[in-house]
Formats: C-alpha cells, structure tokens, sequence
C-alpha cells in the first residue's frame, strides 16, 4: 500500500475511534426510563426509603467512577429536604443486579418515597439532569 | 483477597495515551510494509521466508509494544510509562480526586498483550493484514480510554467477574 494510502486509512481509523468516543460520552450518563421499576425498601442499607426521594446508586468494589457520584449524590441529597443517597454495593449480590436490571457501574435511580423509580441514569449523571429528576417531584411537606 | 492499594487514575491513561501513539504508528508501518504488500495476484507474505517476516518493522515494533503489555502485567509499578507518570507527569498534578482500584487496567494490559499477540503470531504463520488489523484494534482501544477515559479491558474484566469468571469477592 503507498504511504498516502496507509495515511488515509489511519485517518478514517482516528475519525473512527473518535466519532466511537463521543457517541460513548453522549450516551453516558443519559437520564433514562426507569421500566416501571420498583425499590424495595428492603434491598437497602438502612431499610428505609426516604420521605421525598432517595437517590438510589449501585457500585460496586471496582467501580472506578463510583466515588465521585457518591460525592455528587450525597451533596444534593443534602441540599434537599427529605432526599437521602443510599448507596448498594453490588460485589456480590448478584440478585439485586438482576432484580434491578443493572448492567453497570454506577447506575443511579431517582425513588419517590413509595420506591418507585422516576428517573435511572446508567454511568455518570450530569449534576443538573439528577436536580431536574428531583424538581418534578412534589414539593416536601413537613408533617407534624 | 482484600481490593489491592489504590492507584492514580491517570496513570493508565497515561499509558494508554502511549500506547496509542505506538500502535497507530505500527499500523501505519504495517500498511506500508509487508503485511500489506501484494505482488501480481497474491499477497508478497506468502513468498516471504520467516526471516523476512522477523524482519518487517511493523513486526519488530510491535514485539516491543507486546512488551510493554507484558510488563504491564507482571510488573504494573515498574513499567517504563508508569514510572516515567510517576517521575514526570504525577508531580506537576494536584492529587487525584479518588484512587482507581489497578486490576481492570491490569487487565488490560492482559487484553492488548493477547490482541496483538494473536496479530504477531498470524503474521508468522504468513497471514496478509494481520498485524495492521491487531494493531489497529490495539490502538483503538488505548485511544478511546486516553481521550474520553473509556477502558475497554476494564469493562471486561467487569464483565467477566460479573459472571464468575474472575472472583474478586473478599471471602
């Protein structure tokens, strides 16, 4: 093959990988439909649901990426009133993976207090997407 | 077996960024060279003798990139990009936000090690295209996981230990 040749092949090969590279990050992260999917209570740690929403992640021991969503979703649940972050660790409960059709790490769910999943993000959600899941939930009342 | 120390994320990616720049290289010698070469109605490589072969710089450089994947395995902390990260780049960086557990990314290392392990066999056994084609899938993937943090080996390494495969559980 002459050099110019090769040169165009590896050029489509770059173009290749980078248009692979952006399609990845795009859909990365992206709020998803939740498959009328339902949280129970007791797959959690601490057995509870919180009163406005919980914001559900699985992780797992290697999960690379893990560690700043839980920054993130630990900060927002505590800038919101009746919102907590739970996080599950899914090394070696393959069940809950299955039962909540998780194929990655991290995957993030958005529960109303009754566990049903309005939002599921798979990767890294953006902050404001997971705040905009929250604010179509209705307003917190404290009951006395 | 408790999660080993972990390690600077960048550091793979460091490697990777590497790694891409070799095998992008690599491919381009091997579309240039013999594994491409075609005589009147078949492919130059048949008529080659090993020698010819051994010979072919796509080849030698990437029995060097092999490596370096090799290495990466055995020995991930001595590996010349890892120490060069850690002399070199990791000083002129603040600290990482969170540590990477180093399995998947040696892992990974394991993957590109069997890709163009395969390529470079192939082209032995005098099979046209082979090493720019592993080549090619190598770069791809140290590509994606330099430029948009996408580690390929990582997610099947995940995979595998999903499925029971590779057992990571501490007991």
């Amino acid at each position: 093959m002459s050099l110019s040749t090769a040169l165009i092949v590896v050029g489509a090969l770059v173009l290749t990988a980078v248009a692979a590279g952006v399609l990845w990050r795009t859909a990365d992260g992206r709020r998803r439909g939740s498959a009328g999917l339902r949280v129970a209570a007791s797959d959690l740690p601490g057995g509870g649901l919180a009163p406005r929403a919980t914001l559900v992640q699985f992780s797992t021991e290697l999960c690379a990426r893990c560690p700043q969503v839980r920054r993130m979703l630990t900060q927002i649940a505590s800038a919101h009133d009746g919102v907590a972050h739970v996080d599950v660790d899914l090394t070696d409960r393959v069940d809950l993976a299955t039962r909540y059709r998780v194929l990655q790490t991290p995957t993030t769910f958005v529960a109303d207090a009754d566990g049903r999943v309005l939002a599921r993000f798979n990767g890294v959600p953006r902050r404001a997407d997971v705040e905009a899941a929250l604010a179509a939930l209705p307003a917190f009342e404290v009951t006395r | 077996m408790t999660a080993p120390a972990g390690i600077d994320p960048r550091g793979p990616r460091f490697n990777a960024a590497i790694t891409a720049v070799l095998t992008l290289v690599a491919t381009l010698l091997g579309l240039t060279g013999l594994p491409a070469a075609r005589t009147a109605s078949s492919w130059a490589i048949d008529a080659a003798p090993l020698a010819q072969r051994i010979a072919e710089p796509a080849f030698l450089l990437i029995v060097a990139i092999a490596a370096l994947f090799l290495w990466g395995v055995l020995s991930p902390r001595t590996q010349p990009w890892a120490a060069l990260f850690r002399s070199l780049v990791q000083p002129r960086l603040t600290p990482p936000a969170e540590l990477e557990d180093p399995r998947p990314p040696r892992f990974s290392q394991g993957v590109g090690l069997f890709v163009v392990g395969v390529g470079l066999v192939l082209h032995l056994l005098g099979v046209p295209l082979a090493l720019p084609i592993a080549s090619a899938a190598a770069f791809v993937a140290a590509f994606l996981n330099a430029a948009f943090g996408f580690c390929l080996g990582c997610q099947l390494y995940l995979l595998l230990a999903r499925i029971g495969v590779i057992r990571t559980a501490t007991p």
